[in-house]
């Protein structure tokens, strides 16, 4: 979309000073709320490291004794309802605010909302570093040295069931950021986008796969094992958040030049 | 670098540790209690084992030795035990393996062929490494089928982490202070020496604008300004550079290490140990578990083989050991250090207990009650394929000489009340 | 500024503003890139190669020289597809592979050596360092992702063994164990017990009628090699094609939801 800007006129006092503040990069770029969630997140991780590094040899070998259900049940029975609950609240909240007027979206509040939903998908890839690589390899220095006896051992606790709905808060946030605040998402839905949210998100019934074959079919720890594939296939949809980029680059090309420019922009 | 790990490694757990209770656990298994009681109570048992001390320093050893028998009626969801490996249930490698032998013969490497229904003897030599208290198991692993853990017994390790080393000599003359660390210097400076190159590649190309303009460029037709001259000739640096490095780091290797062998993968063999001449027949009539008095009862047809007369001394199924108390061989049986939480606390109880004469055939009802049935989860029977178990049998002749038979078949739960009344109709109870 | 950061920011087109903020996404998006890909490429390697890399005692000559490559090769030469296609950026495999690294040797400290008190020397990890930049060389001067399949595609496998075995060799001296022969990998795989990885489950050399007095690991690598070519053609078009830019169009009535369009007229 392209559109011819007249010639701004020099203008006094306040508005000039406006329009000086609105040609800098923190005008459309903001990290308070980014870094909140940064921050709480990375606390979060820590905190359950460090919960695994106390509670999961005192506690954790045995499933049937009642220790095992005080410190690693209790924290199931918490942070499910909790980060899923958050979860829900979040995305509720950014459909019900969404905005109602996309036609008439400024191109300076466009673009700051691209800014946004970029620093919305940092806090995605950063939940998704926990579970592929912080906890995941985790969860072969435990059942490799342990004997497995429950789903829900001290490390798929966190591994699953922390990390999944954190990730999934995320990647589904910025989805329903993208489709109720940036016009070019909303006029279509982006497949690449939907592949990098839906295809992690499938990870969670790949887990039913995943305990049905140790449960019943795979007895011995192998990692590498073919019954893991699906989370190796899934994870391939990483590779479709590039496809994001792109598309973002291709509207935001664009809305520089509207917003910077005094000529017409080139298409992107 | 592996020494600032190392810190780590101490101090933050400490830290943590200091602000917590630790609470010390009654007897703790390890997973095996969400095992199957079928695979539990027919597979390998466990016997006469031992362990050397109860606590050890850093650096000292402790010596776990041990029977077991691979019970005739293997059950169907375990393999054949065509491939086992001997080794032992720890919370990790808190304890070392310095060696183990099956039968006298060197465990590193894994077994074939074990037979079922045969003993074989485990030896297992572990060494002191993290201090604190931990449950040890002696185990086997049967391909296909994952671990059979043995009795687990508390020891005590006491020191200082930082003190545990593991030398060895190698054949081609190095001398190797400790496999914890050994090697590592090389490892880490290579690896620094690769990672430098890539930063230093990546860098090249990243500190300069990265996206948008580039690919702009690019759709303006372009290129000639995204990969320049110059940056062909540092690609063409960089396949040098590495192509040398390569070059240059395996000549390096191969005249530091010029003497090496691949993986060690051999499978060992050794014969089961020698049978003994059947003692005593024993023909298993039926079996029921009371759920609410945690008591199995047992009616057997025992047919005494040998020359000597006998007495039923204990019944022994996965970890728990039923001691008829009221035998003196029996009791002397117990060694003295075996941990207590698996041996019930009542006797076991004969409804004849006098000598079998040699040829007599009698029958026993045998009952076996302690709370160790549920602790160890071996009756879950509403939650199980398979309601079969298994066990063993130890009799003793005057002299206290120790005869071994197998004992198993189909197990009912009883459920007071219910049961009783159905028996009561003829009815079989399902 | 160098004089030819100045010429692409001209033919760009993006005005001054834009260059700066250009700046920050670029930075963003490096941030977005590493630890997603810090992520799913380690996720990747670990499910499908992962014990192999995990464990100095799975390091052998038939399998791990073979499966190791054609693993590791699979996401980085995506990443590199996408990066060049779009970018004229040669950095793809060596980024994945850098991440690859840095992804692995925190969680060997964290994990295996913080968690689960198991030494360093159990778990070094081997390298694609070597064979990724190689590769992203030969992509800059091929300029041609077929060429860079078949020459850098090999050459990612078969620098493999030679870039990781300085680092590795010390772990296959041979060692006398209770009167039997082993190497320091075996032993230290034997000596710091693993109770759920038994030594039977190692998926490793088991014996061989012919070992060409133990040049199999080249054999191994040069086989690695050739699959590593079609891996990386293969995966390079995986790398576009997830890269895709469509649009599936939404509903009327959800455009009317947000705005952009006009709500429908009452009957």
């Amino acid at each position: 979309m392209s559109t011819t800007t007249t010639v701004a006129t020099p203008l006094a006092g306040a508005a000039a000073a406006d329009i000086a503040a609105d040609r800098k990069p923190g005008y459309y770029i903001n990290f308070n709320l980014f870094a909140l969630a940064m921050i709480v997140m990375a606390v979060m991780f820590a905190a359950y490291r460090v919960y695994q590094q106390v509670y999961a040899w005192n506690f954790g070998l045995d499933a049937t004794t009642p220790e095992f259900d005080k410190y690693w049940m209790t924290l199931l029975r918490i942070e499910i309802p909790v980060l899923f609950g958050a979860g829900f609240l979040c995305w509720g909240y950014l459909w019900l605010t969404r905005d109602r007027n996309l036609a008439a979206l400024k191109p300076k509040e466009e673009l700051k909302r691209y800014f946004t939903f970029t620093l919305w998908l940092v806090t995605y890839t950063f939940a998704i570093y926990f579970i592929g690589s912080f906890f995941a390899e985790g969860d072969g220095v435990w059942h490799q040295t342990v004997i497995r006896d429950t789903p829900f051992t001290p490390s798929h606790n966190v591994l699953f069931y922390a990390c999944i709905p954190t990730y999934i808060f995320f990647s589904v946030g910025g989805f329903m950021y993208a489709i109720t605040r940036l016009p070019a998402f909303s006029r279509g839905i982006s497949v690449a986008h939907v592949l990098a949210v839906l295809g992690p998100i499938f990870i969670l019934p790949n887990l039913g796969f995943n305990e049905w074959g140790h449960a019943f079919w795979l007895t011995e720890e192998i990692f590498s094992h073919p019954l893991h594939w699906g989370f190796v296939v899934l994870g391939w949809n990483a590779l479709a958040l590039p496809g994001v980029a792109l598309q973002m680059i291709q509207r935001m090309v664009p809305l520089f030049h509207e917003v910077f420019d005094k000529r017409e922009a080139p298409a992107a | 670098m592996h020494s600032i790990f190392r810190a780590l490694g101490r101090v933050v757990p400490l830290l943590l540790l200091a602000a917590m209770l630790v609470q010390a656990l009654p007897a703790a298994a390890h997973g095996e209690r969400a095992q199957e009681p079928y695979l539990r109570t027919r597979t390998a048992h466990w016997y006469d084992v031992k362990w050397s001390v109860d606590k050890l320093g850093v650096n000292d050893t402790i010596t776990v030795t041990g029977k077991f028998r691979l019970f005739g009626d293997w059950p169907d969801a375990v393999q054949i035990p065509h491939t086992v490996f001997v080794s032992n249930a720890t919370p990790g490698p808190v304890l070392a393996r310095v060696e183990s032998y099956l039968n006298g013969v060197p465990a590193r490497q894994s077994f074939r062929d074990l037979q079922i229904g045969r003993d074989y003897e485990y030896k297992m030599v572990l060494k002191g490494r993290v201090p604190g208290r931990f449950h040890v198991h002696p185990m086997i692993a049967v391909k296909g089928s994952g671990p059979l853990v043995g009795p687990g017994k508390w020891i005590e390790v006491t020191g200082n982490r930082a003190d545990f080393v593991f030398p060895v000599s190698a054949i081609s003359g190095e001398q190797i202070d400790n496999l914890e660390t050994w090697g590592l210097g090389a490892a880490i400076k290579w690896h620094l020496v690769w990672l430098t190159i890539a930063v230093v590649w990546i860098l090249w190309w990243v500190r300069r604008p990265l996206l948008m303009p580039r690919y702009l460029a690019l759709k303006a037709d372009r290129e000639d300004l995204l990969t320049t001259n110059t940056d062909l000739k540092v690609g063409i640096g960089l396949l040098i550079v590495t192509l040398v490095v390569t070059f240059a780091g395996y000549r390096w290797a191969k005249s530091t290490y010029p003497r090496t062998v691949p993986l060690q993968a051999g499978t060992m063999y050794t014969p089961p140990l020698p049978a003994e001449p059947k003692a005593v027949n024993v023909r298993f009539q039926e079996a029921r578990y009371d759920v609410p008095g945690r008591s199995m009862r047992m009616a057997l047809d025992v047919t005494n083989l040998s020359d000597k007369p006998l007495r039923l001394g204990e019944f022994a199924t996965a970890s728990i050991r039923f001691v008829n108390l009221n035998l003196p061989a029996a009791k002397a049986n117990i060694d003295p250090g075996y941990p207590m939480e698996v041996i019930a606390r009542t006797t076991l109880s004969i409804s004849d207990d006098s000598e079998i004469k040699p040829g007599e055939t009698r029958t026993l009802r045998i009952d076996a009650t302690d709370a160790a049935w549920e602790i160890e989860r071996l009756t879950s029977f509403l939650t199980d394929v398979d309601s079969k178990f298994g066990g063993l049998l130890f009799f003793f002749d005057p002299q206290g000489k120790r005869y071994i038979a197998e004992v198993g078949g189909p197990i009912l739960p009883v459920f007071k009340g219910v049961q009783v009344k159905q028996a009561a109709t003829g009815n079989a109870g399902t | 500024m160098s004089p030819n950061t100045e010429q692409v920011l001209k033919v760009s087109g993006l005005p001054p503003e834009a260059v700066k903020l250009s700046r920050i996404w670029d930075w963003c998006v490096v941030a977005a890139v590493a630890l997603l890909f810090m992520g799913a490429i380690h996720l990747h390697v670990m499910l499908t190669v992962g014990d192999w890399d995990m464990f100095v005692d799975w390091k052998d000559r038939e399998f791990w020289v073979l499966v190791c490559p054609v693993s590791m090769m699979m996401i980085p030469a995506a990443l590199q597809a996408v990066f060049w296609h779009y970018f004229r950026l040669p950095i793809g495999m060596t980024l994945g592979a850098v991440l690859l690294f840095v992804a692995t040797w925190i969680t060997r400290a964290v994990g295996w050596h913080l968690w689960g008190y198991f030494p360093f020397t159990m778990g070094v990890p081997a390298t694609i360092l070597a064979g990724a930049m190689a590769c992203d060389a030969v992509l800059l001067i091929v300029r041609s992702s077929l060429l860079t399949s078949t020459f850098g595609g090999f050459l990612f496998a078969m620098l493999f063994f030679p870039s990781n075995w300085p680092s590795l060799a010390a772990y296959f001296l041979p060692v006398q164990h209770q009167g039997m022969v082993a190497s320091v990998a075996d032993m230290i795989g034997y000596v710091f017990p693993r109770s759920g990885t038994p030594e039977y489950i190692r998926l490793i050399e088991r014996g061989t009628l012919r070992t060409y007095e133990g040049s199999t690991v080249w054999i191994s690598s040069f086989f690695a090699g050739i699959i590593c070519i079609f891996m990386h053609m293969i995966w390079w078009q995986i790398g576009l094609a997830f890269a895709t830019q469509k649009f599936v169009p939404t509903s009327k009535r959800f455009r009317r939801m947000v705005g952009l369009e006009a709500p429908a007229a009452q009957s």
